[in-house]
């Protein structure tokens, strides 16, 4: 089976199944905006949010993590954690699902970080397709992650009374297989999705002014960009944007004794680019000074430099960054000035030749 | 390891509301921990006898008299390490509003006709007059952090105070930020290390730990400013517990 229908009636009854299998975390509205936390009661659950305030990287790269115990005398070290639980998370957006593959990529790249994949190994991704925009910060179809496009074990997609599951893997075929109102999707079940997706390319279009190919090049030709100093002048360096960005990964590493001075834990805590002492060094010296140069920098960890190394863009189109910045820097307004940018440069160039 | 033997340990107050001594007596079963490690001798609002020896000194409240600066040097001659305890301590405090006019006005206002009998100089945190080791922002301080720094004076390790926003825990602790639901905070310039406590309340932040080195005055401005909040707000709210920085806001926000 790759295809099963479950009925909306029904879903509550799955997501109390899904409970007993393993922990489950899902979106929950909290004020007026959403998170994702562990399922109490699945009538909490929200399947029509926008996205969560920080990404579900919270669940596989937590913002304190233990990474070792210790003792001084006699010096010991062990695992900080022995065993690591199996979880789910339920009605993950594709945007996010792009985030996790990301993560991925970065965490599998050598040397190899065992935290996460032990992590990783335990998790199982229940996926949500969007077939609206969450909001006008989304530039998710610019980064043709608006659509599934794998890493997840299964995929919801809502089709009126029912919602189609994808089956993606094993690990999600074992959720859906032997529960009684789970059923094969038929082929009118089938032509329900085909049409969802048509009237989809309806609602979503690239949101930025010009093709993933040429804000590459824009990025590429354009380093020294007048773009940087006005977003710099409003940036106040909260460090939200990377907080609340699926594929932000960097961290700092900090070992905290307890009372007897003898034992002690090593963390890993979430750290950015955003803040002012990040990038420097001994003796002082700062090679990303201004909060120009670090925004650039954080752009560039998106849409240039992860293309050369991983051939990933970076950044999944959440719009996060966007909604979470006070300063109303947005992410759509920032590329599309810098694509402008390189247009005039590129004309000018053109005359002068 | 080898046991520590403990250091003695005496608590000071100054110019403050002792709110900070205040939250060690709050401190509960961490407090017995604690005394575990040291060995308190000097410390009015949870024990009688005052010891005249000690190692390690806190000092809580601000420097505003000429007595105060003999006090702390006399301190600073017979602590091993001194540690700033608090917003006055460290930063000035409230009381740091003095300042902002000519001593004799300020003297003029809280005393009347008695201000000749009294005798105040300008406020400043303690480390205008006197080497600090180790600092612990906030108003009040936050426990955990204070434990933070108790566990690097016995290790002899400095404690380095943060120096990135509130905002960076307040989104680790994936708080509703303020300015999503329409309200303003001071976070987004002020030093992080209370884990921040405020907004995980429900409250938004005051800038009780003072502002990060290096505070993007302008853009944190133009933020307010689409607020409805006047200049002269901006840097009050900007000083209200650093008035020691209130000339560099002052010429940083007006420009
Ligand atoms: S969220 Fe906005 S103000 Fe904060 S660091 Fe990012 S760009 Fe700067
Ligand atoms: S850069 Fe912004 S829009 Fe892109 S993935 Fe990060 S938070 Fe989302
Ligand atoms: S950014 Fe796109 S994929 Fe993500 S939640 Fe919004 S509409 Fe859905
Ligand atoms: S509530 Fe305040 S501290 Fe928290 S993110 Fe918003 S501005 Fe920063
Ligand atoms: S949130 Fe702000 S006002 Fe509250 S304790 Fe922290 S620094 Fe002080």
């Amino acid at each position: 089976m790759k295809y099963a229908v479950i009925k909306k009636e029904d879903l509550n009854k799955w997501f109390e199944y899904l409970k007993k299998k393993a922990r489950l975390y899902a979106p929950k509205k909290k004020e007026n905006l959403y998170v994702f936390r562990p399922v109490k009661e699945v009538s909490e659950i929200c399947l029509d949010y926008i996205p969560t305030v920080l990404p579900p990287k919270k669940y596989y790269f937590p913002q304190k993590e233990k990474l070792l115990k210790f003792s001084v005398q006699p010096f010991k070290t062990a695992k900080a954690i022995e065993e690591f639980e199996e979880f789910i998370l339920l009605a993950v957006h594709t945007c996010d699902i792009a985030g996790i593959q990301c993560m991925d990529v970065v965490f599998r790249d050598g040397p190899e970080d065992p935290n996460y994949l032990n992590r990783k190994e335990k998790m199982t991704i229940i996926g949500i397709e969007c077939l609206k925009y969450c909001d006008d910060k989304a530039n998710c179809a610019s980064m043709a992650n608006h659509v599934p496009r794998g890493g997840y074990d299964l995929m919801m997609v809502d089709i009126d009374e029912k919602f189609i599951l994808h089956i993606n893997s094993e690990k999600g075929e074992r959720l859906v297989k032997g529960v009684a109102y789970i059923k094969e999707a038929s082929d009118k079940d089938m032509a329900c999705l085909e049409h969802a997706r048509e009237e989809k390319k309806k609602i979503f279009k690239e949101e930025f002014k010009a093709s993933l190919s040429e804000v590459y090049e824009s990025f590429d030709n354009n380093f020294n960009a007048k773009v940087w100093e006005d977003v710099g002048r409003r940036c106040v360096a909260c460090g939200n944007c990377t907080a609340v960005c699926p594929t932000c990964y960097c961290f700092d590493v900090l070992d905290d004794m307890d009372l007897s001075l003898n034992e002690g834990l090593r963390y890993r805590i979430w750290n950015s680019c955003q803040m002012d002492d990040f990038a420097k060094v001994a003796g002082g010296e700062d090679f990303r000074k201004g909060r120009d140069l670090r925004q650039r920098h954080r752009y560039y960890r998106k849409f240039k430099y992860p293309v050369d190394k991983f051939n990933r863009y970076f950044c999944t189109g959440c719009g996060r960054c966007t909604r979470t910045c006070m300063a109303k820097i947005s992410l759509i307004e920032t590329v599309n000035a810098l694509v402008e940018e390189n247009a005039v440069s590129k004309k000018n160039t053109a005359t002068a030749a | 390891m080898k046991k520590h033997s403990k250091p003695k340990v005496a608590f000071f107050d100054f110019t403050d509301c002792e709110g900070c001594q205040l939250q060690f007596a709050n401190m509960g079963s961490a407090l017995l921990e604690l005394t575990e490690l040291v060995d308190i001798v000097n410390f009015r609002e949870i024990m009688s006898e005052a010891g005249e020896d000690y190692e390690v000194a806190f000092i809580e409240g601000s420097i505003t008299t000429d007595n105060d600066v003999k006090r702390i040097k006399r301190i600073r001659e017979k602590a091993k390490a001194i540690i700033s305890l608090g917003a006055c301590a460290t930063i000035g405090g409230v009381n740091g509003i003095k300042n902002r006019s000519p001593l004799e006005l300020a003297k003029q206002r809280v005393y009347g006709d008695k201000a000749d009998t009294v005798n105040t100089i300008k406020t400043m945190p303690v480390h205008e007059v006197v080497k600090v080791d180790y600092f612990i922002n906030g108003c009040p301080v936050y426990i955990p952090e204070v434990i933070s720094v108790v566990k690097c004076v016995l290790m002899g390790k400095p404690y380095i105070v943060p120096n990135y926003a509130v905002c960076v825990e307040c989104k680790m602790n994936e708080n509703v930020c303020r300015y999503e639901k329409d309200q303003e905070c001071l976070g987004p310039v002020t030093r992080a290390g209370c884990n921040s406590w405020c907004i995980n309340y429900g409250n938004k932040c005051y800038g009780c730990r003072g502002l990060v080195d290096n505070p993007a005055s302008a853009g944190q401005k133009d933020i307010l400013l689409k607020y409805g909040i006047t200049l002269d707000d901006i840097l009050q709210r900007f000083t209200l517990y650093n008035d020691s920085m209130g000339e560099k806001y002052d010429k940083d926000l007006k420009q």
